[in-house]
Formats: C-alpha cells, structure tokens, sequence
C-alpha cells in the first residue's frame, strides 16, 4: 500500500497490467458458474422460444417451423383460459389473505405476550414441509377426519371442500395459506425488530395511542417488508403446481387446474410439446410484466410513506 | 412494544392461542392416526388417543417408501447440490463485487435477470436437453438441474454480503504474492461462513422438498427421492390409510430434525433469502 502512495506516476501502469491480469483470475472464478447457469437456464430458455415457434410434440425427427400458429392458439384454448383464471384467483386470494394474516401474526407476535418462540414454532413449522406432504394431509383432513366431527356432533358441516368445483378453490387457500403464512410472518417480524424503539416512546410523550403509533410507525416502517412479501406471494402462487397434484389432481372436472399443470399435461400427457413452450412464454411474459407493475407501483408506495 | 403484561396482551395471549390450535391440528391428526391400528380409524374420534402404540404402520411405510435408499438419494441430491451451490456462488460473488468493471456488472445483472424465471416456466425445454444430455435416471443431471437454477438466488445473496467484507485483508494476502484463486479459497471463503450457514438453510429446505424435477428426471425405482415416493403412498394404502401418515412423518423427520437444531439459523436465512 505504502508504494503506491509515495511513487504514484509508475504505480498506476503498474497497476493497470495487474488490473488486467487480475480481471483474468477473476473471469476464471466466474466460469464455472456461468456454465452452469447457462446450460440449466439459459439455452432451455432460448430453446423454449425457438420450438415454440415449431410444431415439434418433443420426441419425433419432425419440426416445422409455423409461426405464431401456437400462440394464436392459445387464446382459443379454453383450458388454458380457465387454468389462468384459477391460477390468478389462486394467487390474488393468497396475496391479500397470507399479506394480512402474517402482518398481525407478526405484529402479535412481536407484542409482550407470554411463549412466543413457542408460537412462532408452530406458526413456522408446516414451512418445512414438502407441498406434496401439505396436500395429502388436508386432503385427508377434508375428506375423513374432520367429516367425522360431524358423525360425533350430530354436525352437518361441509368440510369436504375438494368436492366440489364451488369450494376446492377455498379448500387449497386454506392448506396453502397454513404452509405459508408463517414464512411471510417471519419477514414481518424481522422487519418489526428493525424498527426503532425511541419513535414509538416519542409517539407516547406526544399522546399518541397504539392505533395512531400502528398506523404511522409500524405500517410505514414495514413498507419494504410490504414489498418483498407481496412479489413473493405473487410470484409463488402463480407457480402452484405440487400442492394441487398431491390434493385435488386438477379436480373436480378441470376446476382447479392450475396452468403449471395445464403446461405440465400438453407437453408430458398430450404430447405437444412446442405448444407447450408457447404457452410456457406466454406465462413467463405474464409473470415478468407483473413482477415489474408491482415492485414499481409498491416502491413508488414507499416514497409516499 | 410496551413491557407491562395488561389486559390488551392477555386478549392477544388468547387469540394467538386460538390460531396456534388451529395450527397445531393437522400435526395432531397426523401423529394420532400413524399410531393408530386400522382399525381404529373406524368409529373413534380422529383425536382420541391410540390405544396402543402401532409401530406396524411405520414399518409398512418404511418398506414402501424404499426408504433408506429414497433417502439416500434426496440426501445426496440435496448435499451436493447445495455444497456446490455455496461454493460456486461465492465465486461469482467474489469476482463480480472485486472484479468492478463494467463486464463484471453486466454478468450479475445477467445472473439477477434468472431470479425472475422460475424454472417450473421452463422445465419443458428444460427436459428436453436433459434428456439429450444424459440427465435421465442420472442423479448427477439432477444436481446439474438444482445448481444452475438456484445459482442467481445463490448469487443475489452471496453479492450482497460480499459487499460488505473490507477488502483491506485481500490486498494484505496480494501484495504477500497470493494469486487470486488462493486468496479466494484461504481468506474470501471462510469469511463467508455465516451467508453460507443462511444460504444452506434456505436452499436445503426447497431443495429437498422439491418435487417436479426428480419426478420428471428420475423415474427408475432405485433413484427415486421421497417426495416422489411419498406421493403415491395414500393411492397405494387407501384403506389402511395410516401408513400414508406414517410416510409422512418419515419423510419430513430429518428436516424437522434439522429445524430444531438449528431454529436460529432458519430465521436467518429466511430474512437474508428475503433480500434486504
């Protein structure tokens, strides 16, 4: 270090060649991982977007290229119509209930009542299950166990929400939701504990109350937790695909479909798989346009707060 | 928020007790009816208490989850994957945050771009130059599969913390004549120990609960993971359907295992997985 400062002219050509035959290291560190990552993400991607252009059912010598054939398609497609719009109700539900639910668990949770780690373990917990193991057990639970708190009641309530294509939608927010929210909860927590003592004593020596020091510290000290929570939900509801298979298989009829699994079945059931690349771009469009709207729309909320 | 114990914390003691019932009762049924005989599924009370302990349905779900082999295989996915996935994205992060130029920023947000496509969207293609490459029944393709998908993530977290180690111990090691590849693997990475602790956490638990990939990859008994196992348990035993429930606790015990050994951890690795 001692060089560099004292003799500078000579030091910064020495410098430069040692820049360069560093930036060589460097880019050597960097290769593997770039190989990688472009053979597992990059060509499957390109090669999605090229063979959604063909008529290829992913296994004869045959491939033609045809145009936006596949894509014009698609919105004929009343299956992937259907599996979109159950997949967005899907996600716009789990948006707003596991958002608000994990807030007040976390705002609960972060209050000075008795046992919380215990709480918070609990509330955690079916994070660490497979959504395979989380479908089977509500499956279950809808179809015989809590049926059977009816035999012992003399109840006649519906539990068993998977029936019916009116009902399954709430039957998988609620196994969903219970895998989830303790997740989205821990974030919020970690965002609370961020949050300076000394502005809520402030708020007490103004003669602030909880729901004033609620509504103008905590909510606007969580914006960016509001933020990652939100695309997070988003995002992964919209790929909802093991908890369905595991449950409901897409039933009843088509009802619960969702359009992960509408793509898994053209290209592995059906055999068409350059349509279902087509219709695997089309989801990944809808899926980066909103990631996009919605960290602009949230990050200009933070601004404002 | 405030430290006395007041009327408002009993009434919020009280409705987090409620929501932890209702939390709780799924892992209830789930323990009561693994224990349970067949018989006793019928006409008792899904909470009612064995009557005695079954272990028989755990041995049947041993059998027919395959299970120290399926075991085996999800733990070897799951190990290699995520051990290369540490390593890897270290060295990324190592030479894009030292790096500094104008390539090395543009190969992150090349890498960053990745988060946004999860690779449920492109496991179509993605199988098909698996199977051209051999990924077939290959738990090593498998591992390919997990490590490129998960390195921008990997990367993403890696970065940020890199960020913040000084460099003044690295130019200290270069001007005492240690290549850059050295200083990476004796200075760089143990200091990335607690990212690293995080990143095996997170990466652990989507990685070993995964399903759609070895289900697509591996379809020959002997390769088989225990989720994919797992999923065809309560088809197979529809009648004596405790042995599904058995095969549940087998399958999730180890994680579980590890969550309570290492709780702290997990936080952790959630908050800085979330990315602030």
């Amino acid at each position: 270090m001692s060089i560099t400062i004292s003799s500078k002219p000579t030091s910064i050509v020495h410098k430069k060649k040692r820049v360069n035959a560093r930036n060589i290291q460097y880019f050597l560190l960097l290769l593997p991982p770039l190989v990688f990552f472009i053979v597992a993400m990059i060509i499957p991607l390109i090669m999605g977007i090229y063979n959604s252009f063909t008529d290829w059912d992913g296994i004869s010598l045959e491939k033609n290229w045809i145009g936006f054939t596949n894509y014009i398609e698609i919105f004929k497609d009343e299956m992937f119509i259907e599996s979109f719009k159950f997949t967005g109700l899907f996600m716009i539900f789990n948006t707003i209930i596991q958002n608000v639910a994990a807030f007040f668990f976390a705002v609960m949770l972060d209050s000075s009542i008795k046992a919380k780690n215990f709480y918070r373990t609990i509330i955690f917990a079916p994070v660490l299950l497979s959504p395979i193991l989380v479908g089977q057990i509500w499956t279950k639970m809808y179809g015989t166990i809590l049926p059977s708190i009816n035999d012992l009641f003399a109840l006649s309530i519906n539990f068993n929400l998977f029936s019916s294509p009116n009902t399954v939608l709430t039957g998988l927010l609620v196994a969903n939701n219970w895998q989830w929210i303790g997740y989205w909860m821990l974030i919020y927590l970690a965002g609370l504990q961020a949050v300076p003592k000394d502005i809520y004593e402030a708020c007490t020596v103004d003669g602030g109350n909880w729901w004033q020091k609620f509504i103008h510290i905590t909510i606007p000290m969580l914006g960016p937790s509001i933020t990652i929570c939100t695309i997070g939900i988003a995002t992964g509801s919209l790929k909802v695909y093991e908890l369905i298979v595991a449950s409901t298989g897409g039933g009843p009829g088509d009802s619960s479909k969702s359009t992960i699994m509408h793509i898994y079945d053209t290209a592995f059931m059906s055999q068409q798989s350059s349509y279902a690349s087509a219709m695997s771009v089309v989801f990944l469009l809808v899926l980066l346009i909103f990631a996009f709207i919605q960290l602009k729309v949230l990050r200009k909320r933070e601004v404002e707060l | 928020m405030s430290k006395k114990y007041t009327k408002g914390t009993f009434l919020i003691q009280s409705i987090v007790s409620v929501i932890v019932i209702f939390y709780l009762l799924p892992f209830l049924v789930v323990f009561l009816y693994a224990f349970k005989s067949p018989q006793e599924i019928i006409g008792s009370s899904p909470f009612s208490l064995p009557e005695k302990l079954e272990l028989v349905n755990f041995t049947q779900a041993f059998e027919a989850l395959n299970f120290f082999q399926s075991f085996g295989n999800t733990f070897f996915i799951t190990a290699s994957a995520v051990l290369l996935l540490i390593l890897l994205s270290g060295m990324a992060a190592y030479s894009i945050v030292r790096g500094g130029n104008k390539f090395f920023n543009g190969t992150y947000m090349f890498f960053i771009a990745g988060i946004m496509i999860p690779y449920q969207v492109i496991f179509v293609p993605m199988f098909v130059l698996g199977s051209n490459l051999g990924f077939i029944n290959n738990l090593f393709g498998v591992i390919f599969l997990y490590v490129g998908t998960s390195l921008p993530f990997a990367i993403f977290v890696m970065a940020g913390f890199m960020k913040t180690i000084p460099k003044e111990i690295e130019e200290a090691a270069f001007i005492d004549g240690c290549s850059i590849m050295r200083t990476f693997w004796i200075i760089v990475l143990p200091m990335l120990k607690p990212v690293a602790a995080a990143l095996t956490i997170i990466l652990s638990l989507q990685i070993w609960n995964d399903y759609l990939l070895p289900q697509l990859f591996l379809s020959d008994n002997s390769m088989k993971t225990l989720t994919v196992m797992q999923s065809t348990l309560f088809s197979a035993f529809e009648t004596n359907f405790n042995v599904g429930f058995a095969g549940i606790i087998l399958s999730s015990l180890p994680i579980l295992i590890l969550f309570l050994f290492m709780q702290k951890h997990f936080v952790k690795g959630i908050t800085m997985g979330s990315g602030k």
